[in-house]
């Protein structure tokens, strides 16, 4: 249904796409994952021709879309879009969002459009609506009502470009439910998207997009439980864990438990066990920063947090190049927690939250792995 | 009670006498006249010095983008002078027609930027929404952009017109006899100005009050279909 070949685009001296060929049949639903900047919109705009290409073509239903001859404003027609922003047209309501394309550009009648609007309004529950203006409604109506508004053209295929990254999070669940339905009555979708479960669970392929193109594909399972190349291996490694750098002495605490939290809260680990996490992660930064740094030099923290799926462990790693000290030994000597100073009594909750503690000096980099 | 004997006495040799209320209505139409024929030449030259500034051709937008600086900077009574005693002097051109043309060139400079200001402020986004759903570049202008922009231009526009027609009081300068100019004969005719000018405040408040109401109507009617 698409066919795109040695497509090529740059702005200026950024190249952004080199060379990228993909093939969409149709009933397929497609995510495209991948780093900000790495051209995923772009792409995603040169499908429809909104961004012309600099070489290449692209094919929908055999038609060269970047075929001068040929008419953009039809094929467009048949391409659906949905904006991370929306861009409901503000002066109209709701129904004459939904309208204006169908009787303006392919000269519905009026009772037609507006009877075909209200049936689509109903799929996602938003007829009451139907005469209020964009700016009464939340992100979330919004991104429906824009997506009524791209079906409302009856398009073959429907692009998404980041639906639910506008959106507040309350409100990412609803704009997801109707694309799943969408997705479950057999469209041909493309969806440029960060959220990483729903792309799972809906696409039957995903795209992941880096060095100006499509560097690897398969179907959900294979990208993100066995991906096979080195950098869809560290995309999909970053989205499993939390890292958190420390460069300050008066760094910012409460910032890094609240990523941790929600980090935590993405695999339902239970609160006891996000707490004690929270624990180990406070205890050992004020001890590093406490006895591994003099107070003359920035110090330099990385920590990395991973939860297994299969032994449900998470795993704490934290590095620095500060001095060499394995606080642990020192608890271990004296045994039953006699500890001096409030440090001490840190690193000796630690010890006893841990599963499993180990320390070890490479090349200037002291690194510590924590398993609880 | 002699007090209002005064003012009624006052009134009527100001405006009776001689039948001076019927050169205010004179003076009243001038005005008007100028105003609004200021104000449609001014709106259609705008919007094609607005529609230069927004030209691929860099030259048309230079020339539009000097003669909005030139025009806004000096005062309108200048370019009426110099229209008057320089460029039209040798022709025998109606005073009211050279006053139109000024304020046709001037008020065209603020109302391009009037317009600019309005389509700037339209989202590009939305823009791009109704090309995405196949609307065609002046289909997207006419049904997407254009709504909006007037919308946005309206309450400066309206502005405009009230200046404008307080502007045009100059125009007694070169020797027509406007609302004001025929205020000021009055009054130096009978030696006791001030209700003549009381009355030409009046009458000048109404215009404005008049247009604002205009403005509100029309308003009204465009959210009623809208």
């Amino acid at each position: 249904m698409i066919k795109v070949e040695n497509l090529s685009k740059s702005f200026g001296s950024l190249k952004v796409l080199s060379a990228v060929n993909a093939e969409i049949s149709k009933g397929e639903c497609i995510a495209i994952i991948g780093p900000s900047g790495a051209g995923k919109s772009v792409f995603l705009y040169c499908l429809n021709a909104l961004e012309t290409p600099d070489s290449g073509s692209i094919r929908i239903n055999g038609a060269n879309i970047s075929d001068k001859k040929i008419d953009i404003n039809k094929v467009r027609e048949k391409v659906g879009m949905v904006h991370q922003n929306f861009h409901l047209f503000s002066h109209l309501t709701v129904l004459e969002n939904i309208i204006l394309a169908p009787v303006k550009v392919r000269k519905m009648s009026r009772v037609a459009a507006v009877e075909r609007a209200c049936r689509l309004l109903a799929t996602v529950s938003l007829v009451d609506k139907k005469h209020a203006y964009p700016d009464e409604l939340s992100g979330g109506q919004k991104q429906r009502i824009a997506i009524v508004r791209a079906l409302a053209m009856d398009p073959e295929i429907l692009l998404f470009d980041e639906p639910t990254s506008a959106l507040d999070p309350t409100m990412v669940g609803e704009v997801l439910a109707v694309i799943r339905n969408l997705a479950k009555q057999g469209f041909t979708m493309v969806i440029v998207t960060h959220e990483m479960n729903f792309a799972q669970e809906v696409a039957h392929r995903v795209l992941f997009m880096e060095e100006k193109g499509i560097y690897e594909s398969g179907t959900p399972d294979e990208i993100f439980n066995d991906p096979k190349k080195a950098k869809t291996i560290a995309f999909i490694k970053k989205l499993k864990t939390f890292n958190y750098n420390v460069r300050s002495f008066d760094f910012d605490l409460i910032a890094m438990s609240t990523q941790a939290d929600l980090f935590c809260g993405k695999y339902n680990i239970d609160r006891k066990r996000i707490n004690n996490v929270n624990l180990v992660l406070e205890e050992m930064t004020t001890y590093i920063l406490r006895h591994g740094y003099e107070k003359s030099r920035s110090p330099d923290i990385a920590i990395m947090v991973e939860y297994g799926d299969v032994d449900k462990e998470i795993m704490i790693e934290i590095a620095h190049d500060g001095k060499n000290i394995d606080p642990f030994e020192k608890i271990s000597f004296m045994a039953g927690g006699k500890g001096s100073d409030t440090d001490d009594l840190g690193i000796f909750m630690v010890k006893k939250i841990a599963a499993d503690v180990r320390f070890k000096n490479e090349n200037g980099l002291n690194k510590f792995k924590i398993r609880i | 009670m002699e007090i209002i004997d005064t003012i009624c006495g006052s009134i009527h040799a100001n405006l009776i006498e001689g039948k001076a209320y019927l050169l205010i209505l004179a003076g009243l139409k001038t005005t008007l006249v100028i105003t609004l024929a200021g104000l449609f030449s001014g709106t259609i030259l705008g919007a094609l010095f607005c529609a230069m500034n927004y030209s691929k051709n860099r030259l048309l937008g230079f020339i539009s983008k000097t003669y909005i600086v030139i025009v806004r900077g000096t005062p309108v009574l200048l370019l009426l002078m110099l229209l008057f005693y320089v460029v039209f002097a040798r022709t025998r051109m109606d005073a009211i027609h050279i006053a139109v043309i000024a304020f046709g060139l001037n008020s065209a400079a603020h109302i391009a930027e009037i317009m600019k200001a309005a389509l700037d402020s339209v989202d590009p986004g939305q823009v791009m929404a109704a090309r995405a759903l196949g609307f065609t570049r002046s289909g997207a202008f006419y049904h997407v952009t254009l709504p909006q922009a007037s919308r946005h231009a309206r309450p400066v526009y309206q502005n405009t017109v009230i200046n404008l027609i307080q502007w045009t009081s100059v125009v007694g300068y070169i020797t027509i006899a406007d609302l004001t100019r025929v205020i000021n004969a009055i009054g130096a005719r009978t030696a006791d100005p001030f209700s003549v000018i009381f009355i030409g405040i009046m009458i000048y408040l109404m215009l404005a009050y008049v247009t604002y109401l205009i403005f509100r109507l029309s308003d009204r009617k465009k959210r009623a279909v809208g």
